[in-house]
């Protein structure tokens, strides 16, 4: 039970901060907040940023989801 | 395969009139009105038959959408096509997209609503207008909206008579003082460009192939109601186009928050533009609404389907409605409404009706292969030409969307394959692959971690406190990261 509760938690706050770095990777693409002057990243780096925030929250998103959610039986696949 | 497909639990009340308005009122945003300035700077006077273009290039698949509305007279339109001609991951699939772009066109519409508002209070910040329409309407759909036909035709017509007026009045203004109209600066990119950016327009039209359930006479209805609704469309947009485009230069439109505000207060004075932003005010709320009934009733759907977990297709005890599934949605569509980027969002839009288009007009396919005894009280003309060149736009209008939205939309390809497939694969193989992963990650983000305290990454204009904060906040990351790996290779093989 109590490896279940820390399973869920620990995926949850997985899928979160993946969902948290694809949000910050749009962010820097549009450059809301100006985060490309806060940052001081320049042109030519956005794209490798942009490239490695979003690889790093997919990956984190969808393990946290496979650890959050295959730790109960809540699923209804067919 | 079934000769007849049918379905009992809905009221057929919705007459020839009340379809094709549903069709028309579907389409109908305030956030439409908004993007034609934006399109009138990418194309110039170019886009005028754009607007002829995007009408045409959309009826093609609405032929794909009466055919297999009539044949399939069930609720839920492309996702319910798509389980019929294909089950599996491309039905799954299509409800995926289905409900993404039903979600990024509530944040449209409320953006769209906060632009027009815009334009009569300048001071009102976009994003956070955007979030509250969004939240307000989560909460109306919560405590159960009853939502009708009837109030659609009523605000449907409402918006009608406001442009009517809007193009009478423009007309009349073109007419006594006719403006320069210099050729088009734009290159033939910028055309096309602005093409797949008014796709949007017509979007929504295909409601009346959703609602086939509650037509009346469905097999003579849906098809003349698909028509005549994307007919009146096409006439409408172009009508407002033109006065658009003849009464202030593409240049100044595009500088606009409310393009059409603008010109009816050049045309009629203050008062016109009240008028219009009043107009658009109330579709910008009524497609919000509908957008967010719309995205929640998908969710619940794939949930109910087993495709999503099952916590979505929970309904509230009191007020009978998908609760989560209208939590879940509005959360995801308050976070792109706060971004309040326009253009992002509409080729996100653009993106997920594109896929769903392209699959509708390859079920047309499928099925006529299938199923040929299937009885099609309507059938596509020209087939195979007319859904094959339906499918030919798609990609074409495809190449033409922001780089960043198809990066978003292969991403999000990704999510739903290893959704699907984890149940087919089983998730043991999988947890173990993503364990390994999440290790690496985290020795990633721990290196990062060290490469900041020791300054060999140096984050340029952040102070000593920023810095050290960045270090423990990777070492966070990292720590979870390694954790998650752990516990994902310690998974059982049940």
């Amino acid at each position: 039970m109590i490896g279940k509760k820390i399973s869920k938690t620990v995926g949850l706050m997985q899928a979160v901060i993946g969902g948290a770095s694809m949000f910050f990777a749009f962010f820097l693409f549009y450059n809301v907040f100006s985060l490309q002057e806060i940052l001081g990243a320049s042109d030519g780096h956005i794209w490798f940023y942009l490239w490695i925030l979003i690889i790093f929250g997919l990956l984190s998103v969808i393990s946290g989801l496979l650890l959050f959610f295959m730790s109960n039986k809540r699923w209804c696949l067919a | 395969m079934v000769s007849r497909i049918t379905e009992q639990h809905l009221k057929r009340n919705l007459g020839l009139i009340r379809t094709t308005m549903l069709g028309v009122g579907g389409s109908l945003s305030a956030a439409n009105f908004v993007i034609i300035g934006e399109a009138a700077g990418m194309a110039g006077y170019a886009i005028v038959p754009i607007v002829i273009v995007c009408g045409f290039l959309s009826l093609l698949t609405m032929f794909s959408y009466a055919e297999l509305g009539t044949a399939i007279p069930l609720a839920g339109g492309e996702y319910t096509f798509s389980k019929v001609a294909y089950g599996g991951f491309t039905s799954f699939l299509t409800g995926w997209f289905e409900w993404l772009s039903n979600m990024f066109y509530t944040a449209l519409s409320a953006i769209g609503f906060a632009y027009v508002i815009s334009y009569l209070v300048p001071q009102i910040n976009i994003p956070l207008t955007a979030v509250v329409v969004v939240a307000v309407f989560a909460i109306i759909n919560l405590m159960g909206s009853k939502e009708t036909a009837t109030t659609e035709t009523i605000i449907t017509i409402i918006v009608l008579a406001v442009l009517g007026i809007f193009v009478v009045g423009g007309w009349s203004f073109i007419q006594n003082a006719p403006p320069e109209q210099p050729a088009s600066p734009v290159g033939i990119l910028g055309i096309f460009a602005a093409t797949a950016y008014l796709f949007e327009l017509y979007l929504g039209a295909e409601a009346v192939a959703a609602a086939q359930a509650e037509v009346k006479n469905p097999e003579k209805n849906i098809p003349r109601a698909i028509m005549l609704s994307a007919l009146i469309l096409i006439a409408l947009y172009t009508s407002v186009v033109v006065v658009a485009v003849g009464v202030a230069p593409p240049e100044v439109l595009s500088h606009q928050a409310s393009p059409i505000a603008y010109v009816a207060e050049q045309t009629m004075g203050p008062a016109g533009a009240v008028l219009v932003t009043i107009g658009l005010a109330i579709t910008g709320l009524a497609a919000t609404n509908e957008a967010i009934m719309a995205q929640s009733r998908v969710l619940y759907a794939m949930s109910r389907d087993g495709y999503l977990p099952k916590g979505l297709c929970k309904v509230h005890k009191r007020y009978c409605t998908p609760h989560v599934a209208i939590i879940v949605g509005a959360v995801f569509t308050a976070i792109f409404a706060a971004t309040g980027l326009v253009n992002f969002v509409v080729y996100a839009v653009n993106l997920g009706f594109i896929i769903g288009f392209s699959i509708v007009n390859l079920a047309v396919i499928r099925l006529r292969k299938l199923a040929p005894h299937l009885k099609r009280p309507f059938k596509t003309p020209l087939y195979p030409l007319t859904p094959i060149a339906g499918i030919a736009a798609s990609i074409f209008l495809m190449l033409f969307i922001d780089p960043s939205v198809l990066i978003l939309g292969f991403e999000l390809i990704i999510v739903a394959l290893l959704i699907y497939y984890i149940r087919m694969v089983g998730s043991y193989r999988i947890r173990v692959a993503f364990g390994g992963i999440s290790l690496g990650l985290g020795a990633f983000v721990c290196s990062t971690a060290y490469l900041v305290v020791a300054n060999i990454i140096v984050l340029h204009g952040a102070s000593q406190g920023l810095a050290t904060l960045a270090f423990w906040v990777l070492i966070f990351v990292g720590a979870i990261q390694i954790l998650a790996g752990i516990l994902n290779l310690l998974a059982s093989d049940r």
